[in-house]
């Protein structure tokens, strides 16, 4: 489904990502792991289309099609999905006119009708109820005052509402408290289906108890250090970083480098 | 030294036919006045920005004719009241007679009421400052006075429309004076429209007093096209315990100031002052607004937001004026200003004169761009540019427009704004 190969993308003229290999098959869970500042985000960011990062080399395919000729917008109509780390607060625009207007642009591209209000007020209450956000926060301003786990589930909202093929998660289990973790990894695992993939990046071995990836990947200096299964988490949160040859806590690009 | 340029004869021709005698008499003394009245220049202060985009062609002298067939078809809900070209159109206005209400032309006075407008016309403007509402009064051809006896109220909105035709060039001096009583309240929406390609300018006042306790929202669209000039002037007095609300929504032309000063001379007075602004391609708008808080313990609050697109050009100069008896005064001003373009300018300025010790005053300004992470967030979602810029555009000035208390108001410059997104936003 997705094929990333020697992807090197930099950020005003400083190299972070430094040629990422990765293959993700539909119906698959990849976890993504690693130091803060390795580059995590940025390779979700950059996937995503985020024109911030320049992509100075490599490619990536969706389906065998070119992704960096795509606009941001194009990508997300082809069923690419990116749950921010930090999710973007804008206030007067509305939770529900947001939401509105994503899924009918998605609706638009493939053809089918715009759901009116009413039918679109019906549709995110019971999605609403599914990640337990009060359909109150429908009515907010996006994001707007939402608290860290709030805006979370704000994230996972959406990717329910919008059924993405490939789902990027950035760590969306951090900032959670035990039951909102439940309710996210539910979420989650709503969205596993046998023609979608998941890419979760996470600090936390505890995620993957809820939601059992395919693999796990180390990110550490801009490049995908090691790979594995499941059990190379439990090894990664027993033993850090280091015996990778990445310090724990000195682990910037040029750090690792 | 250069003396300063004046108006010419040309718009100096004795006019007003029509008028009750009272009436015509205070216009004729209005244009003696005027003769070596100086014009607005670059050197002018409160004029600095606009006064090179000010035309005052012999052409425009001329007076538009009164007659001409209906241009603009209104549907307008309520009470309305039609002027084309500065004069009013009975078959167009549609108007109840409710006890201790008078809504009359100027034309159709009695001489008794038209001895009490004359003595209170102009009498809410300071003439230094609106040089152009001084060519109003010594210009008028009609207006509509408004008096509303203690405590009564209007029940509905009564829209205003002022229309003028471009059929041919000239000018209209759309004139309108708001008298509520004690505690009488009233909904009055000013509606500015044009239709024809010829230049015209648009010199219009309107003048609201307000007696204690009295109640008054005024609303103003001002929508007319690019042939169109509009120098605008609102003056407000306020006695005790009075509440003013202003909602303006504004879209740019070749020129369009508009100077609304208000006075809040009585204890408990408040004021809320909103105002939208939308300029395009080389428009031009200017805003110039003062609150002269000179009873004690009166509340202002004002909010305006400028959104400049292209290489056009929006201007925002608030003055706040606590006398120094104004103890215990609330002044809030916040001016947002949007640019769109790198070529679009905004230039906007708080003028803070204080001389009350025990005041609160608080003021802000800021002028930024649309915010490139939350436009990243929206197309991330699918949503195409043009929208997701419309959306972030509409958050701008979204509180303000859901806070105008006319639906139709609401609806008609939410039509004009979606023309303005379409033009102004391409679809990537
Ligand atoms: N917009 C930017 N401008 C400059 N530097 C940036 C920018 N975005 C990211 N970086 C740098 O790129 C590096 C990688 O950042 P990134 O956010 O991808 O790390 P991460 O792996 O997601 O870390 P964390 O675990 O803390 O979320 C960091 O050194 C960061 O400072
Ligand atoms: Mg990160």
């Amino acid at each position: 489904m997705l094929s990333i190969k020697n992807l090197h993308a930099s950020v005003e003229g400083e190299e972070i990502l430094k040629g990422i290999n990765l293959e993700i098959k539909a119906g698959e869970v990849h976890a993504i792991m690693g130091p803060n500042g390795s580059g995590k985000s940025t390779l979700s960011q950059v996937l995503a289309g985020n024109e911030t990062f320049e992509v100075t080399e490599g490619e990536v395919t969706l389906n065998g099609e070119n992704l960096l000729d795509l606009e941001t917008e194009e990508r997300a109509r082809e069923g690419i999905f990116l749950a921010f780390q930090y999710p973007v607060e804008i206030p007067g625009v509305s939770n529900l006119q947001f939401l509105r207007t994503a899924v009918n642009a998605m609706r638009t591209h493939r053809g089918e009708p715009e759901m009116n209000a009413a039918e679109f007020m019906k549709l995110a209450r019971e999605v609403s109820k599914q990640v337990d956000l009060d359909p109150a926060f429908l009515k907010r301003g996006v994001n707007e005052g939402f608290s860290g786990g709030e805006k979370k589930r704000n994230e996972i909202l959406q990717a329910l509402l919008l059924q993405p093929k490939l789902a990027i998660l950035d760590e969306t289990d951090s900032g959670l408290d035990i039951d909102a973790l439940q309710v996210v990894s539910k979420g989650v695992n709503a969205l596993r289906a046998e023609d979608r993939a998941i890419l979760m990046v996470t600090h936390y071995q505890r995620l993957l108890n809820h939601i059992v990836p395919d693999y796990v990947h180390v990110l550490a200096g801009g490049k995908i250090v090691k790979s594995g299964g499941r059990e190379l988490a439990l090894e990664l949160e027993e033993r850090g970083y280091g015996w990778l040859g990445v310090k724990d806590e000195e682990a910037t690009p040029s750090a690792a480098s | 030294m250069k003396p300063a340029p004046t108006l010419s004869n040309a718009f100096l021709e004795p006019g007003g036919q029509s008028l009750p005698t009272p009436l015509l008499e205070l216009r004729k003394q209005r244009g003696t006045a005027l003769v070596d009245m100086p014009l607005p220049t670059r050197k002018t202060e409160n004029w600095k920005y606009s006064s090179r985009h000010l035309k005052l062609t012999d052409g425009l002298a001329a007076t538009l004719p009164a007659t001409g067939k209906d241009g603009l078809s209104l549907s307008l809900p309520g009470y309305r009241v039609v002027f084309r070209n500065g004069v009013m159109i009975p078959e167009a206005s549609d108007f109840p007679d409710l006890d201790g209400i008078l809504i009359q032309r100027f034309g159709d006075l009695d001489d008794a009421d038209a001895a009490a407008l004359a003595e209170r016309l102009d009498n809410t403007l300071d003439s230094r400052a609106v040089q152009m509402a001084r060519l109003n009064s010594a210009r008028f051809e009609d207006g509509l006075y408004i008096r509303l006896d203690k405590e009564a109220v209007l029940d509905q909105p009564l829209f205003v429309v002022h229309e003028v035709t471009g059929t041919a060039s000239g000018s209209a001096y759309p004139r309108i004076y708001v008298d509520a009583a004690r505690h009488s309240q009233i909904t009055l929406v000013e509606e500015y429209l044009s239709s024809g390609e010829e230049p015209v300018m648009v010199d219009s006042v309107t003048e609201f007093m307000l007696a204690d306790g009295a109640n008054v929202t005024s609303v103003r669209l001002v929508m007319e096209g690019e042939n169109v000039q509009h120098i605008g002037a609102t003056g407000v007095r306020q006695a005790a315990n009075s509440r003013f609300e202003s909602h303006c929504v504004g879209f740019g032309g070749p020129l369009r100031r508009h100077d609304l000063m208000v006075r809040l001379e009585g204890e408990g007075g408040e004021c809320k002052l909103n105002g939208v602004v939308v300029t395009q391609g080389k428009q031009h708008y200017d805003n110039h607004t003062s609150i002269e808080h000179v009873a004690a313990h009166c509340n202002s609050e004002e909010t305006y937001r400028n959104i400049a697109a292209d290489e056009s050009h929006a201007v925002f100069n608030g003055r706040i004026h606590i006398h120094q008896d104004a103890q215990k005064s609330s002044a809030n001003m916040n001016n947002k200003n949007l640019l769109l373009s790198t070529g679009a300018e905004i230039d906007t300025k708080p003028e803070l004169e204080i001389y009350a010790d025990d005041v609160k005053c608080a003021h802000g300004a800021t002028i930024g761009q649309l915010d490139k992470i939350s436009l990243f967030y929206l197309v991330s979602r699918g949503i195409g540019r043009r929208e997701a810029n419309t959306l972030l555009t509409m958050a701008f000035i979204n509180e303000l427009v859901e806070q105008i208390p006319v639906q139709a108001v609401k609806d008609a410059a939410q039509l004009r704004l979606n023309e303005f997104f379409d033009q102004t936003f391409e679809e990537a």
